[in-house]
This record gives C-alpha cells, sequence and structure tokens, in this order.
C-alpha cells in the first residue's frame, strides 16, 4: 500500500488540472518523480512542487494500493481522478470541475462540495461529495447522449441542475434536495433524491427509475399517473412507505419509473388518484 | 526548384505504369521530363510511389458542416491533440475541424477532393471554409437538384434556358459541376412529404424527377461540362431501392456524352447506399450483384461506393426526408435545415456496428460493389466522409480490399449471420493489387471528375505525389493486411504542386488551398437573358438580395478556373 499525502504550499487563481495524478499514472512514482513533473494550469505547465508538497510512503504494485491524500483549498483545482481505474483519492476540500470524470473504478471521498461535472460520465467506481454539488452531477458532457454508465455517487448535500442527465446506468443518491430536471433524459439506472425537487424531474426519460422521498413541485406532463405502490423494492432496495408511481416520458414512448412519496406529496395523489382523465387525454394525444 | 524522386516503384495507372521501379522528376510545381543536375535527390527507394489521391465525393466544407460541428460537441472532443509551432490544435473524429481535415487528407496522400454538396445559397460560406481548410484542393459541386428555377425549366423542357441556368450559377457560386440530390424529393420535404421512385412529381411543380435528371443531363452535356451530373438517386437507403437506381441509370442511357475527358454522362454517388434488394428491412438482402452487372455492361455510368466502416459517424445530405426516416429508426437527436428555393439539408448521428444486421449488410454491399464491378475504373473508393464513415479509414477499407482473408475473418468472426443469408460477399475472393487501388483512389475519380491537371504522373500535370513506405515486393497485402492499413494511413511524403507537405510521416509545410470552378464560355449573352427572366421571381421568393447573392472573387484565396468553351 503506497500512500501519497499531498500539502498545499499556495493556491492559484487560475485552476490547476489534476487528471495526470491519478493512481493508473502515479502508482510507481517516488518522490523524486512528483518534484520533477509539473502540472497544466491555463495553457501552461508549472512545478507541481510550487503548489504541494508531496511525501510518499510504502510501495504499490498496482493503481489499487494507492491512496492520496490531498489536502489544502482544492476550489481551485480540476479533474481529480479524472480517469481513473482503481485506488483511493480523499480530498479535505471543496473540489473544481469534473471531479471523478469517466472514472471506470476506485473511490474518490471528497469532504466539501464539487463544482459542475462531478463524476461525468464514470462508468465505476464510488464518488462521495460531503457536501453538496453544482450542476451535472453524474452528467453527460455537453452534446453527448450516453451519460454515465455505472458505478456510484453519494451527494450528501443538495444537488444541482441537470443531475443524472442522460443517466444510463449506475446509481446516484442525493440526500438532499435536487434543483430542475434531475435524470433528463435518463434511459437506464437509479437516481434516489431523499430531499425536495422543485420541478420537472425525468423529462424525456426513456426507462430507469426515479425515486423521490421529499416534496415534488412540477411534475411534467409526460408522465402519467399509474398507481400507488407500498414499500416498491427497486433493484434490492425497499424504500418504505407509500409511493404514487407515474410512467414517462410518454412524449417519448418513455418506460421509465417516478416513484414520489405519498404521504409528503398527498396533494398530487388526491389530483390523481380519483381521475388521470387530462392525463388520459394527453396520452391519447402523444399515441395520434 | 527542380527534384527527382529516386528509384520508387511508380504505380500510375493513367499511364499504365503498373509497379515499374522509375524516377519520378518535378521541377516548379509541374511533373517534368527531365530535370537538371542540381536537382534535388528524394530517395525513396523502393517505396510506393502514385499521384496524390483524389477524393470524388466527401463532405468537408460548408453550413452542414458547422451545423454538425455546433450540435455534435461529442464528437469535437475526440482526436484532439495539441497546438504546435506548424500546426493547429486537431479536433474532431467525423466532423474534424477545417484545419484537421487539411492535415488529416494530407497524411494520406491525397491532394484533392471534392466537396459533393454546396447550395448555391450557402456557396459565400463554403468558400469561406474551404479557404480554411488547409493543403488540400476543393471544388464544390453546387446542387440543383431541387432547385426552384431548375424544376421550372425542367417541366417546361426548355434545355437551353437550363444550360445558360447553369453555367450562370457556377459562375455565381464558384462551382465546379452539377450535384443532384433525391431530385424532387428533398423539395418535396418542404411539404413534410418525400418522392418515391422517379416518375413520382415534386408537390405544386408538376415535374417528376425522371425529367429533372434528363434535363440536367442534357443541359450538362450541352455546355460540355468537365464533370457529368453527379447524382444521389431518390430512395437512398430504403430497402428495395434497386428498380429505382437502375432506372435513373436507364433514363440517361440516350444522352450523348460531350467532353473528351471523360466516359461517363452520369456519376452515381455512394452506390452503396441505393443497392437494396427486398420489400423492407425484414427481408431486406443485397442488390449489388443485379446493380454491379448493369455497371459493368454501360459504357455511360461510374460511381464511388459511400463504404461503410464501423464507426460511430455522423450522417449530414441534402436528403432531408432520408435523415428523418433515420431519426425515426434510431431516435439520436437531429437536426433541420431548409435553404430557400433550393434544397433541404439534414444531420444526425449514426453507429455502424458489425452486430447490427443492417449494417452488416450495408457494409458488405459496400466491398459487393467493389468486387462485382469489374473495371476499376468505373468505382471509386469513398466513405461519403462523414455518411459511413470518416475518411480516415480508407486505408482500412484498401486493407479490406486487398485481403480475402481479412474479409473472410471479419465474416466469420465479427460481422452478422446476414452477410451469408443475404449477401454474395463470403462467395467474392477477388483481391485487388496495387495497381487497382491506385485507380480507385486517384487515376479513376481524376478521370471521372474532367480533371486535366491531376491524378496521373504525366509531364505537365501537378506535381501532386504520394509516396507510401510500403515495399510492394515484400509485403503480402493478403496476409499482412494491418500493416497496409498502418502504411497507407500516413505517407513519407505528400507533394502538392511540387511542394512537400509531408515528409517521413510528419506534416513539415502547410499551404493555402484552392478551390477549381467551371467557367463556361460562349454563353454570356443566354445568362443574362436566362437571369433578367427568373430576376421578379429572385426578388419576390429570396430573402437576400440578388447584389448579395454570388461569390465575389474576393472570396476565393488562389482560385483554378477551368474555361470550357460551349459547342451548343
Ligand atoms: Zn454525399
Amino acid at each position: 500500500m503506497k500512500t501519497i499525502t499531498f500539502k498545499q504550499k499556495k493556491t492559484s487563481s487560475i485552476a490547476l488540472e489534476f487528471d495526470e495524478l491519478i493512481p493508473d499514472e502515479i502508482y510507481t512514482w517516488g518522490e523524486s518523480d512528483f518534484n520533477k513533473y509539473e502540472v497544466p494550469i491555463g495553457n501552461s505547465r508549472f512545478p507541481l512542487t510550487d503548489y504541494f508538497d508531496i511525501k510518499v510512503e510504502g510501495e504499490a504494485e498496482s493503481p489499487d494500493e494507492v491512496k492520496m491524500i490531498i489536502n489544502g483549498d482544492l476550489n481551485r483545482v480540476k479533474y481529480i481522478g479524472c480517469k481513473m481505474s482503481g485506488g483511493e483519492i480523499l480530498c479535505n476540500s471543496s473540489v473544481d470541475l469534473h471531479v471523478g470524470a469517466e472514472m471506470s473504478g476506485g473511490t474518490i471521498i471528497v469532504d466539501g462540495n464539487a463544482a459542475a461535472h462531478a463524476g461525468r460520465e464514470m462508468s465505476g467506481g464510488y464518488l462521495e461529495i460531503k457536501g453538496n454539488t453544482k450542476e451535472f452531477t453524474g452528467a453527460s458532457y455537453i452534446g453527448e447522449w450516453r451519460g454515465m454508465t455505472g458505478g456510484e455517487i453519494i451527494v450528501h448535500g443538495n444537488a444541482g441542475k441537470q443531475c443524472g442527465e442522460c443517466l444510463s446506468g449506475g446509481k446516484i443518491t442525493v440526500l438532499g434536495n435536487c434543483d430542475i430536471l434531475a435524470g433528463i433524459h435518463m434511459s437506464k439506472g437509479v437516481m434516489e433524491i431523499q430531499g425536495d425537487v422543485n420541478r420537472w424531474p425525468g423529462g424525456q426519460m426513456k426507462n430507469g427509475t426515479i425515486v423521490i422521498n421529499g416534496k415534488l413541485g412540477r411534475l411534467l406532463e409526460g408522465f402519467v399517473f399509474d398507481e400507488v405502490v407500498d414499500n416498491p423494492d427497486i433493484e434490492g432496495k425497499v424504500y418504505d412507505g407509500r409511493f404514487i408511481k407515474y410512467t414517462g416520458d410518454i412524449g417519448l414512448n418513455g418506460k421509465g419509473t417516478l416513484l414520489i412519496n405519498a404521504d409528503v406529496n398527498r396533494d398530487k395523489l388526491g389530483e390523481y388518484g380519483e381521475s388521470d382523465d387530462e392525463y388520459t387525454s394527453i396520452r391519447e394525444y402523444r399515441n395520434l | 526548384m527542380e527534384y527527382i524522386l529516386k528509384n520508387g516503384i511508380v504505380y500510375d495507372p493513367a499511364n499504365k505504369v503498373n509497379g515499374e521501379k522509375k524516377d519520378v522528376m518535378f521541377k516548379d510545381g509541374k511533373i517534368v521530363e527531365k530535370v537538371s543536375s542540381d536537382a534535388k535527390v528524394l530517395d525513396v527507394t523502393d517505396k510506393i510511389v502514385m499521384p496524390a489521391g483524389v477524393d470524388p465525393h466527401s463532405h468537408v466544407a460548408g453550413p452542414k458542416l458547422v451545423v454538425g460541428r455546433l450540435y455534435r460537441p461529442e464528437d469535437s472532443r475526440k482526436g484532439v491533440t495539441q497546438k504546435t509551432n506548424l500546426l493547429r490544435g486537431e479536433s474532431g473524429f467525423s466532423i474534424p475541424s477545417c484545419p484537421t481535415t487539411g492535415y488529416r487528407y494530407s497524411r494520406l496522400g491525397y491532394g484533392t477532393v471534392v466537396e459533393a454538396a454546396m447550395p448555391p445559397l450557402e456557396a459565400k460560406h463554403t468558400h469561406d471554409e474551404i479557404a480554411t481548410i488547409p493543403n488540400i484542393d476543393i471544388p464544390a459541386l453546387p446542387l440543383f437538384g431541387n432547385n426552384w428555377f431548375v424544376l421550372e425549366f425542367a417541366r417546361e423542357g426548355k434545355i437551353d434556358e437550363l444550360a445558360a441556368f447553369i453555367s450562370a450559377w457556377l459562375k455565381i457560386s464558384k462551382g465546379y459541376g452539377v450535384k443532384i440530390v433525391n431530385p424532387c424529393g428533398s423539395e418535396a420535404w418542404g411539404w413534410g412529404m418525400n418522392v418515391h421512385g422517379i416518375n413520382d412529381k415534386a408537390p405544386y411543380f408538376d415535374v417528376t424527377s425522371k425529367e429533372v435528371i434528363r434535363a440536367l443531363a442534357k443541359a450538362n452535356e450541352k455546355l460540355g461540362l468537365p464533370h457529368s451530373i453527379h447524382i444521389h438517386p431518390n430512395d437512398l437507403g430504403h430497402p428495395g431501392n434497386v428498380p429505382t437506381t437502375l432506372e435513373t441509370f436507364e433514363s440517361v442511357k440516350d444522352i450523348d456524352k460531350n467532353a473528351a475527358v471523360r466516359n461517363q454522362n452520369l456519376h452515381c454517388c455512394h452506390l452503396q447506399f441505393h443497392s437494396y434488394s427486398g420489400n423492407s428491412w425484414k427481408d431486406a438482402s443485397s442488390g449489388a450483384e443485379e446493380v454491379a452487372k448493369y455497371v459493368n455492361k454501360a459504357d455511360n455510368i461510374t460511381c464511388d461506393v459511400g463504404q461503410v466502416t464501423f464507426d460511430e459517424t455522423t450522417t449530414m445530405t441534402a436528403d432531408a426526408p432520408m435523415e428523418y426516416d433515420l431519426f425515426k429508426l434510431s431516435g439520436l437527436k437531429w437536426v433541420n435545415k431548409d435553404i430557400e428555393c433550393e434544397t433541404a439539408a439534414g444531420i444526425i448521428p449514426i453507429i455502424y456496428s458489425p452486430k447490427s444486421p443492417v449494417n452488416t449488410l450495408q457494409w458488405a454491399i459496400g466491398l459487393e460493389l467493389f468486387l462485382h464491378i469489374d473495371d476499376p475504373w468505373k468505382v471509386c473508393l469513398t466513405t461519403d466522409h462523414p455518411n459511413a464513415g470518416p475518411f480516415i479509414r480508407y486505408p482500412r477499407i484498401i486493407s479490406w480490399l486487398m485481403s480475402n482473408e481479412r474479409r473472410m475473418e471479419m465474416i466469420d468472426n465479427e460481422v452478422h449471420k446476414w452477410v451469408h443469408s443475404r449477401t454474395t460477399l463470403p462467395t467474392l475472393d477477388r483481391e485487388y493489387d496495387f495497381y487497382d487501388i491506385a485507380t480507385i483512389t486517384r487515376a479513376a475519380p481524376a478521370k471521372i471528375h474532367g480533371f486535366s491537371d491531376r491524378g496521373e504522373l504525366t509531364p505537365g500535370y501537378n506535381a501532386d505525389i504520394a509516396v507510401y513506405d510500403i515495399n510492394p515486393n515484400d509485403i503480402d497485402p493478403s496476409k499482412e493486411h494491418e500493416l497496409i492499413e498502418k502504411k497507407f494511413g500516413l505517407t513519407d511524403y505528400t507533394i502538392k504542386d511540387g511542394e512537400i507537405l509531408v515528409k517521413d510521416k510528419e506534416i513539415v509545410k502547410v499551404k493555402e488551398s484552392s478551390t477549381i470552378w467551371t467557367n463556361v464560355k460562349g454563353y454570356e449573352e443566354e445568362e443574362k437573358a436566362v437571369i433578367e427572366g427568373i430576376m421578379p421571381f429572385f426578388n419576390q421568393y429570396y430573402s437576400i438580395k440578388w447584389e448579395n447573392y454570388p461569390v465575389h472573387d474576393h472570396y476565393l484565396s488562389n482560385p483554378i478556373r477551368v474555361d470550357v468553351e460551349a459547342s451548343k
């Protein structure tokens, strides 16, 4: 087991890019290698040791045996753990864009907030954010229609807009609230939101499941009331309580499942429990 | 500056040079018969020397490329390189940036690439982009098949007026030849419709596709343009489109060609997409053998293939209704464009997978056409870039054509089993040799386009030359297909107009490109009359002023003008 500890010396107003400093690349490195390394900042490179002191302890035979501990203010450090396939990274601070992007294995734990694109297009591994995240958590990048395909993301705080956009596998859990358009375009996988969602979860979803345990603001018209279920079991996890189940997005003939807590969302139960005429008519209209 | 390429093994099909060890000399940008003793010697001992490649049909410049790049930023994330002192940073896979396009063609040993679809209304934009693509000459083919004026002239049978219109519009758009895409179909798309077969009428124009094709072919030959009509027939990509394709060929049979440089009066692009038998995708099968049989017999038809390469790519075409059909099949993001009074266009990403029965069928049909068409002078190598695959895959296609072993390996292990039940590919063991490859990638496309300054190593021709690090006497393409793909992917030398652009597999020079356009002489009066005649209509229906419509000379950086004396 090799432990690599980063201790910050100074911060930069232009972000440092850490995508080369992943266990896959550095598991053989000693301190002298880090001392030689120049880190990309903007359009140039500068010695890493201008910004961090590096301490290396122990040996590693593979990326999986690497543990990186990054201390300091990482608000201007991008791409931490980007494309990593194994090992562990602990960040004792909030982090900048693209933490854990395209990772396929290993573990990243962020003891703080994450900027946009956390866990973008990841295909495996485990990403835990102890604070909040900004937009596009576990989403696809601009233009791409295949998002996260595997692995797991847990956000202890709130998640920003379009969390889980184009989700195509894996699981995202948000223990706080979610901003608009959570799970938009998703086609597979599970999103679990313990807090509230203000508007429009699951827009254009084709498949997969979104569970909302808190209060839902506005639902999109493309979701039709299906039934009220008790203690639903979603891929092996049982959610206690009564849930209202919707199917959507019918605009795309989507077969996605949206479950919202029935007790917290009694208003919706009254609205659809008795009559779903309005929604039936929308379904007929779309099927024309 | 004088140069001598020494001891290369030369393939120059236009001069019937088939793998002879000989020197190639050039001076001041042209091939010459001899040079002085001061000539710089470039030692290419036992390496393949060919004329630089000529791509007869590709989509590299114009508004639909820009729309494609805008709405597929995920494609631009691929193939990214850092800028160097000489080169700009590269980006993109199926729709690379303009400089990237030039660099990549140059590395493949290409010198000329025909941009196959330019709406005249967007010609300025197209030429702006051409000017940004370095290292290759790019003639552009204006779209005529759904132009409202063309539809009117065709209905009235006014061939003289149509010829004058074409002559004028080539000058206005600085275009090279006549492109036709889904005649009447792209116009019908303005009404949410399409046409099927060549006897359907464009809505409200009372003219059929067949009448449009015949009228344009007659006008094209009347003018004696260097290139024939260049047609993307109706029903592209539809199972059962073989009859439409053959009727299209048959419809111009009686029209005499009028240009000494070429043999054909109709060039059919991406024939693979037009060779599907059956009635639906459920019972679709290859129609390649039937289509190839016709091409073999006819002396007036040439084609390029549009070979599917099994990549994730982007389709973009003026055949907008077809793109809508593709969208209905794949559900991927789709974009559509209307070019007022002239054409339409659509773009959609596509993933060709060897596991898919339909994609396997398309892949096999392309190869079947290459192998069933006997005369390599009638068939050119294209992927209809980027529609069936990006042009950087040409070396891979060459490796397939040269190796039956590789094809059988794919047939047995990699592609869908439809290849056995619905195509003849497993029964074909023909293998192309280097001479055939030189024919389908440079000599034939140059002849088909009527170029009289490139595509061969004849003295007086442009010194456009490619040298590949292959010793033909030392390689078995049938077995070493991977090596063939690698070596054709990166030249030892790419020489354009006598300037060394690639040396030892690296770009050493970046050169401004030229467009090539056709200037018809002798129709000046008729052109004036036609323009005057259509002006009220133009002023009423076009959203721009006539004064802003033509591509003025200052838009072109180094134009190559091809003068044609119209015979009338
Ligand atoms: Zn094309």
